[in-house]
């Protein structure tokens, strides 16, 4: 019984295919089963399926200041190092970045598949790509945490219909910020904004001002992310950059909130500046650039934990709002993805358990429960 | 001490003597080694000689196949003969397509009527009833739950008259009733909307629209311009991009589902 326990917690690591290990163990088996030195993903082919790559951890401070999921940022600081694996769904998304046409509307692509498999991870993979590739990343980490546990709710100024969220508006500008400093310099506003009184931002300057705006102003947090994101759209249409919008949680978007009024009356989403917002990014009415989203059920409200399909999880104001998208399923892994995880946590040592190496323990592993 | 009768009984004995009517379980009169019970402590289901479990269950042992051979035998007197010309189901239900069922209570006591045998049902396939399209629909939101999809029976019980044949006119005229109203068109249902539809329509919806508008976008950028919407809804992709809405939406979402309309979605937008 205790080998099972033991195991099993290994185990579930393992399975919720978190496929991130260090390197710094001797070598036991030939690393190419598992390991592969290319860590520009836009090179990433069929040949490298299965294997994981290694993203250097300066560069992950600043692709992902958030959005990682939580269990794969542990075992980051576990092993100091990031190693994700390459798959086929984002392969597949990667062949379809690279020969899109940017002249017609941005396509929009949603990742799904049942709990544990790996969207959030095949999110964050092509995140990577494209900022290797030098587009602008705007990088939704989880639109569930904007629809549910918010602290303070404003009435927004700009529209009295709306309601503001500055704490979430500020934190999400400053991650943005982080990972696009330099488009931030370059890209200028296209038309004068006024803060209030005496606050505005003059016609050309750069898009970066806006967000200090949104981030020493809190108040105005909401409508400076409302502004950045107008811009962003308007402006990919010139060819000067590509922009990426990855949204994790998209069906947040058009489920129902737990939040409520002053006067207990409940708050739907469209209510809400920033998800008002973001819902007209995912509209293909823009070209430049791709939406690549992710349904997840975990974080959701109001949804049964078996839901996985777009149509449970986007309801039908969901489907109708992003139809016609190209479905991305995503298994779980195969028995080949399953060696190369295995033999990484084997060479990683964190695999502990004295009968790990053995057969059993393999298919133990390999089977929860089984 | 007399030893049961189990121990004197023939293997080949008429056994419908032995239990004539339903009568408890006797253990000296059946000759079975049975065992019920809870087995206390890892020990066997208790015997059958003073089973209080076995004594309390309704037995049917008076119901064996030569038993019910001579209730048959008893009741041929009062029978005619079956129409040698139905010999089949689907000719009866041809000829017949209503199926009237009702039941009559015979109980020892004072009266012979019973209040249950008023009850009448009334079966029928709507398939055997002459609907269009609009009239099948309305009458199935009228009668709601009495309609079964999966074997496309529609089935109405009526007691609320005192008597069997008032009951049963009744039912005929609800039947005669739904069957006429659900042909005429009221001037209301033009107002029926799309969260009343029974199944997805794809004309006029919002999935239309969206492929409609993201097409021409597509044409637009290519300087084609002067692309009328017939065109667009005749050319193919936009033809298997609506089957494969409507089998999703229709159907549910099932695997094949899904890559039929991602291959079509890839398609539409010209994806490789």
């Amino acid at each position: 019984l205790e080998h099972g326990f033991a195991l099993h917690a290994a185990a579930k690591d393992c399975f919720s295919s978190l496929a991130s290990q260090d390197a710094q163990t001797l070598p036991e088996k030939p690393r190419a089963v598992f390991y592969t030195s290319e860590s520009d993903p836009a090179k990433h082919t069929g040949h490298h399926e299965g294997r994981h790559y290694s993203i250097p951890l300066e560069e992950l401070k600043v692709v992902f200041p958030q959005g990682l999921p939580p269990r794969f940022q542990q075992q980051i600081k576990t092993f100091n190092e990031a190693f994700v694996m390459v798959r086929k769904p984002a392969l597949e998304l990667f062949t379809y970045l690279k020969s899109s046409n940017f002249a017609h509307p941005a396509v929009r692509y949603v990742i799904y598949g049942e709990k544990g498999t790996g969207k959030t991870m095949t999110l964050c993979h092509v995140v990577h790509f494209c900022a290797r590739q030098g587009w602008l990343v705007l990088h939704v980490p989880d639109a569930h945490l904007w629809v549910k546990n918010c602290k303070e709710l404003l009435q927004s100024s700009y529209n009295k219909d709306r309601l503001d969220q500055p704490l979430e508006a500020s934190s999400w500008l400053k991650n943005f910020k982080t990972s696009n400093e330099r488009f931030l310099k370059e890209i200028k506003t296209q038309k004068k904004y006024v803060w209030g009184k005496q606050e505005s931002t003059e016609e050309g300057r750069p898009l970066g001002e806006v967000v200090e705006q949104g981030l020493t102003r809190v108040k105005n947090a909401s409508d400076a992310v409302g502004v950045v994101l107008r811009e962003l759209k308007q402006q990919s249409q010139l060819g000067s950059f590509r922009l990426l919008v990855a949204v994790d949680g998209v069906n947040a978007l058009w489920g129902r909130t737990t939040l409520k009024k002053e006067d207990k009356s409940p708050v739907s989403p469209e209510e809400l500046t920033l998800v008002y917002n973001l819902r007209k990014m995912m509209r293909n009415d823009w070209n430049g650039g791709a939406i690549v989203t992710t349904l997840s059920q975990t974080g959701s409200l109001f949804k049964p934990s078996s839901a996985y399909l777009p149509q449970e999880l986007l309801g039908k104001e969901g489907f109708d709002a992003l139809d016609p998208f190209v479905p991305i399923p995503v298994p779980n892994y195969s028995p080949r993805e399953f060696e190369s995880c295995y033999s990484y946590y084997l060479d990683r040592k964190w695999l502990q358990h004295e009968k790990a190496h053995t057969e059993d323990g393999k298919e133990e592993l390999r089977v929860p429960g089984g | 001490h007399i030893p049961p009768r189990t121990e004197r009984m023939a293997v080949d004995q008429d056994w419908s003597s032995v239990y004539p009517t339903a009568a408890t379980f006797k253990p000296g009169s059946v000759p079975l080694p049975v065992r019920m019970g809870y087995p206390v402590k890892r020990g066997v289901p208790p015997a059958k000689e003073g089973n209080l479990e076995l004594m309390k269950i309704p037995n049917f042992l008076h119901l064996t196949p030569p038993a019910i051979k001579k209730h048959c035998a008893a009741l041929k007197d009062f029978c005619t003969e079956w129409p040698s010309a139905l010999d089949s189901d689907e000719k009866c239900e041809q000829h017949f397509p209503i199926e009237i069922e009702t039941i009559d209570y015979i109980s020892s006591g004072t009266s012979i009527r019973n209040p249950k045998a008023r009850v009448v049902t009334l079966r029928v396939k709507l398939s055997n009833l002459n609907l269009d399209d609009h009239a099948k629909k309305k009458l199935i939101k009228l009668v709601g739950e009495r309609y079964c999809k999966d074997t496309d029976m529609l089935t109405i019980t009526t007691d609320r008259c005192p008597l069997r044949r008032q009951n049963y006119d009744y039912g005929i005229h609800l039947l005669t009733v739904l069957y006429h109203e659900s042909w005429k068109t009221e001037t209301w249902e033009s107002e029926k909307a799309e969260e009343d539809m029974e199944e997805y329509i794809w004309e006029n919806s919002r999935s239309q629209k969206n492929a409609l508008d993201t097409l021409i976008r597509i044409k637009a950028s290519e300087n084609v311009s002067n692309v009328t919407k017939e065109e667009l809804l005749a050319s193919e992709v936009v033809k298997d991009y609506r089957n494969s809405v409507v089998a999703l939406k229709n159907e549910g979402e099932t695997e094949n589902n899904m890559s039929r309309y991602k291959e079509s979605v890839k398609k539409l937008l010209n994806i490789q």
